[in-house]
């Protein structure tokens, strides 16, 4: 029985650029990691925030949520993303674009 | 003060498992009504609420609360039935997401939706998304 405020849309967050690079394994296999750089790019990305709890939690995350957007699909306790909120989250902004939803 | 009122905010909406909910877009209010009317009395649903959000796009809530998969059985039935594709599209999402959303708070130029039409029961399912729905409003206003 566990209703939940959903807070949705699309966004623009700066995240940073993955770098590809091969090492050569024990094996002699060359195998293929990412690293991350200090650069950093702009993307557009949508996302959702689940938050079920308390009134008061609610409110609170709901508000945070307008700076703090998701990095995916997010379903957690109010409470819980207050407390921690970037790990489930990061600095951005929402943008108006249309995306399919209910 | 204007930068921060011009920024976009996220849409707000309401999820569950239990309610029955129907997105309709693009449908006129008579069909519906009729396929409210049709969901309602084939599941016993008990009674529903209709929420226009925006020019023939309509939202139901039916009063009985049901488990996830008879929710979906319910809405596979009438997106079925009726060949609304964008419904289908919408009951494949919720399908994804394992709960079903509908939109409370405003969406670019479209309003928050409006009650348009009550009938039956409205004290489970209705009651709960109602008082949701104040207060996702509430903090839509104060934000």
């Amino acid at each position: 029985m566990v209703k939940k405020i959903s807070v949705y849309g699309t966004y623009e967050a700066k995240v940073p650029v993955r770098q590809r690079y091969w090492k050569r394994r024990i094996d002699g296999i060359k195998q293929r990691y990412w690293k991350k750089t200090s650069r950093m790019k702009k993307v557009t990305k949508s996302g959702r925030y689940e938050f079920h709890g308390k009134g008061k939690d609610l409110r609170k995350a709901v508000m945070k949520a307008h700076r703090i957007v998701p990095k995916r699909f997010v379903d957690v306790r109010a409470d819980k993303f207050l407390k921690n909120p970037e790990k489930y989250g990061q600095e951005g902004s929402w943008i108006d674009r249309e995306i399919e939803s209910g | 003060m204007t930068e921060k009122s011009n920024r976009a905010r996220p849409i707000l909406g309401y999820s569950d498992r239990e309610t029955v909910k129907l997105d309709f877009d693009d449908v006129p209010f008579k069909v519906v009504k009729y396929w409210a009317f049709r969901a309602m009395k084939r599941f016993r649903l008990k009674g529903f609420l209709i929420m226009r959000t925006s020019e023939n796009c309509y939202h139901v809530i039916f009063d009985r609360e049901v488990s996830w998969s008879e929710n979906m059985r319910i809405v596979a039935w009438v997106a079925l039935l009726s060949r609304f594709e964008k419904l289908k599209t919408w009951f494949l999402m919720q399908c994804i997401k394992e709960s079903s959303t509908l939109r409370v708070s405003p969406k670019k130029e479209k309003p928050s939706p409006r009650i348009v039409c009550r009938h039956g029961e409205q004290d489970k399912g209705i009651r709960s998304f109602m008082a949701y729905r104040r207060k996702i409003k509430e903090i839509a206003r104060t934000r």
